[in-house]
């Protein structure tokens, strides 16, 4: 498929989801694997924060072992934590050891056959939800495009999930008012039993 | 469209913080929708479990009695709306065009509407209840009071969960129990009625509804007598007795 055919398809297929069956990492795995095959990356992966604010693994472009451990140990070290926390892209990163920066996740992506690493943030105005990973196994910069394309489709998955949370605080707060309302009937119910 | 749709939007939160009506928030909600869609008045009921509904306010007396019959036959406007999460109209009450609600339209009739409207109370797929809208002449809703009392439905869906948010679980928020007028006395007479006649609190409660029915008052007119120990049943002869 063209590139361009590609692109429109994955934001259909990313708008889609806000309207039927949302399923956070449906768009997330979505959002992976276009990545890997759009621009010229070898492993994609998301990271989310948790209410606490830690990062926790959702999905990524490839289920091998390698891959999924490299973001495991992103919990407190690595691209995506830094990203998260400063809400700013990372790009072109060369994973080279030793890595002052990173010293315990450099050497494993190393291991793993990766040559370079890059991160964007998750992020809707000013709050940041996550961070989106992508591994390279060359070294040398991404293309400028690459980086646009990648942080569009990340922008886009970052909106179908903001949206999702909204119209999920509603469901959740209007099955709390009619478990309230409930309770209380039942408490009157009680009251009039009690009273006779 | 969606311009005018926005004005319009704007125009009725203008009037819902400038209503002055009963000093509730309920009320004024009730107040302005039936004033934007031009009708003789409105109500709001909210869903509870298994499909009931509680009335949470009314604009004026005739709105608060549709809204009581509705509740007290379990049929009408508000429980067609929320169930269908659709708009439901009846636009002659005197001569129905479906016999869809063989208490309620007579009684409706009879309290002095001719016309009803239901509209549920939603956001997007979550339905918290209904809006109904009563006219004392009939006739169908113009395509703009129609579209006017939809977005109201959702000013006031809003509204709500915006009372709600932040009460403890499985409490009404003191806010939405103040802003309102949620009838919970019959709830308490239906326990009352279920020690007198031994019976389930859902069973008492049809029973405590049957009787307001057959003797043209409302449930909560009936539970209010029933609190009070001015009326109790008599199991041995499923009578209701005074006093």
């Amino acid at each position: 498929m063209a590139r361009e055919s590609l692109l429109i398809s994955t934001l259909v297929e990313l708008a889609d989801n806000l309207v039927d069956n949302f399923d956070v990492i449906d768009v997330l795995t979505v959002l992976s694997d276009r990545c890997v095959e759009a621009i010229d990356v070898d492993a994609a992966g998301v990271m989310l924060a948790s209410p606490g604010g830690e990062l926790q693994f959702v999905a990524s472009s490839s289920e091998s072992m390698r891959v999924l451990e490299l973001f495991q140990i992103q919990a407190d070290e690595g691209p995506c934590v830094d990203c998260y926390k400063d809400g700013n892209a990372i790009v072109n990163h060369a994973l080279e050891v030793p890595d002052a920066r990173w010293p315990r996740f450099t050497p494993q992506a190393v291991a793993q056959g990766f040559r370079s690493v890059h991160c964007l943030p998750l992020r809707l105005r000013g709050r940041t939800i996550g961070a989106l990973n992508l591994f390279r196994t060359e070294q040398g910069p991404l293309d400028a495009d690459d980086v646009i394309v990648a942080q569009g489709l990340a922008d886009v998955a970052t909106i179908a999930i903001l949206q999702h949370r909204t119209s999920l605080d509603a469901r959740l707060l209007n099955d709390q008012l009619s478990n309230a309302l409930n309770s209380r009937i039942i408490i009157e119910q009680a009251k009039g039993k009690v009273s006779q | 469209m969606l311009v005018v749709a926005t004005d319009r939007l704007i125009a009725i939160l203008t009037l819902v913080r400038q209503q002055k009506h009963n000093g509730h928030q309920g009320g004024r909600l009730c107040a302005v929708a039936a004033e934007v869609t031009e009708q003789s008045g409105a109500g709001i009921a909210l869903s509870s479990e298994r499909g009931g509904l509680t009335s949470m306010c009314a604009s004026n007396r005739v709105a608060q009695r549709l809204m009581d019959l509705e509740i007290t036959f379990g049929e009408g406007p508000c429980f067609d709306a929320s169930r269908s999460s659709g708009a439901i109209e009846e636009v002659e009450l005197d001569s129905p065009s479906s016999l869809r609600w063989l208490a309620y339209s007579p009684a409706a009739g009879a309290v002095g509407a001719r016309a009803v409207f239901g509209f549920p109370i939603c956001i997007g797929a979550i339905c918290l209840g209904a809006l109904s809208l009563y006219r004392d002449l009939p006739g169908p809703l113009t395509d703009a009071q129609a579209s006017d009392a939809y977005l109201m439905a959702s000013v006031a869906a809003r509204a709500v969960l915006a009372m709600q948010a932040g009460a403890p679980e499985d409490m009404i928020a003191d806010e939405l129990v103040r802003e309102s007028t949620f009838d919970f006395s019959v709830h308490q007479a239906a326990g009352m009625v279920s020690v007198q006649g031994a019976m389930s609190v859902g069973d008492a409660l049809v029973a405590l509804r049957a009787h307001a029915f057959t003797s043209d008052c409302t449930s909560s007119e009936l539970a209010l007598r029933i609190v009070a120990r001015d009326l109790r049943f008599e199991p041995q002869t499923g009578e209701w007795r005074d006093g």
